[in-house]
């Protein structure tokens, strides 16, 4: 694996056959967890398409819904962690958020994870297949889409505190680990180089837009 | 992760609202996401300078949370939207709480 770098105007790094279809694999996984079906399944399929929903409550069917009812929160901690409550203390404030909001952050994580998927198993024309290449304006994207994939390993990893953060890190290639917590905390190592990479050439572009949403109280 | 009480730090907001309507964003300290990362995302969606962004962005990480907005309900849920979908956690509340 190979960091991001800046080429030709794009931000390229480099996986081999094997980390990207290790990577494709945790991005199906979560696209799967928020209710997206199996991506391997339906290549052609958009981002809200139905299916076999694990976690998802009514699948929203094409465009947009507005629920009615209350939508309860996920069972699933790692997908909470995804769609998280916007409450700690008022269930009302949070029920309100969630029924107006959650199927729309779904459905744009869900594109989000799609379009990474496909990046990552078809890789992109002109370039050599080794290249996973962002667009500087996709590249917001795919960096929120790297945390979604560290936040529900995190959360299968029970890093709760920054403690337990640096302690992964920390612990890296320890051989006593069991395979799966060792496989997992080294997927997420790379995952969190790989959003450090890319922030950081992001970060030095010229053309970095100066984005921001538009209200005035900055 | 932060303290799950303590209701007694002081918004900080840089501009003042009517307090009848204002309400905030706040954003909690995680273990999974770079500081790096939370500061990107305080300046490209709020477009605040680095160091304003910088500021939160330490805030959330030492104190467990920050303000990181202010205005109507309605506002304060699209900001709170907009931070889920960076993966950051935010909540929203009354100002005055």
């Amino acid at each position: 694996m190979r960091a991001f770098r800046r080429q030709k105007g794009r931000y390229v790094a480099q996986l081999d056959a094997g980390e990207r279809a290790v990577v494709a694999s945790v991005v199906a996984d979560v696209a799967e967890l928020l209710g997206a079906g199996r991506l391997e399944d339906s290549p052609a399929a958009g981002p809200t398409s139905s299916g076999p929903t694990s976690d998802a409550g009514a699948s929203a069917p094409d465009g947009w819904t507005l629920r009615t009812s209350p939508v309860p929160p996920p069972r699933d901690p790692a997908v909470r962690r995804l769609l998280p409550d916007a409450s700690r203390d008022d269930p009302e404030v949070a029920g309100e958020f969630r029924r107006l909001t959650e199927d729309d952050l779904r459905a744009r994580k869900v594109a989000r994870l799609r379009t990474l998927w496909t990046s990552l198993v078809h890789g992109e024309p002109g370039w050599p297949e080794h290249a996973l290449v962002v667009s500087p304006r996709s590249a917001d994207d795919v960096v929120a889409t790297l945390t979604d994939l560290r936040l529900v390993l995190g959360e299968r990893l029970d890093i709760r505190t920054d403690a337990d953060s640096e302690a992964l890190y920390d612990g890296l290639g320890d051989e006593d680990e069991d395979d799966v917590r060792a496989y997992l905390a080294s997927v997420y190592g790379a995952l969190s180089w790989l959003q450090e990479s890319l922030l950081a050439v992001m970060l030095a572009a010229p053309e970095r837009p100066g984005a921001g949403r538009g209200r005035s109280d900055g | 992760m932060p303290a799950t009480t303590a209701p007694d730090t002081r918004p900080e907001v840089d501009e003042a609202t009517s307090t009848a309507d204002a309400w905030v964003t706040i954003v909690w300290n995680d273990p999974v996401n770079l500081m790096t990362y939370v500061t990107y995302v305080f300046q490209t969606y709020f477009g605040y300078p680095r160091e304003k962004a910088d500021r939160l962005m330490r805030q959330v990480h030492e104190e467990g949370r920050a303000v990181v907005s202010t205005g109507n309900r309605e506002a304060m849920e699209v900001d709170v939207q907009a931070m889920h979908s960076y993966g950051l956690w935010a909540t929203l509340q009354r100002g005055g709480q």
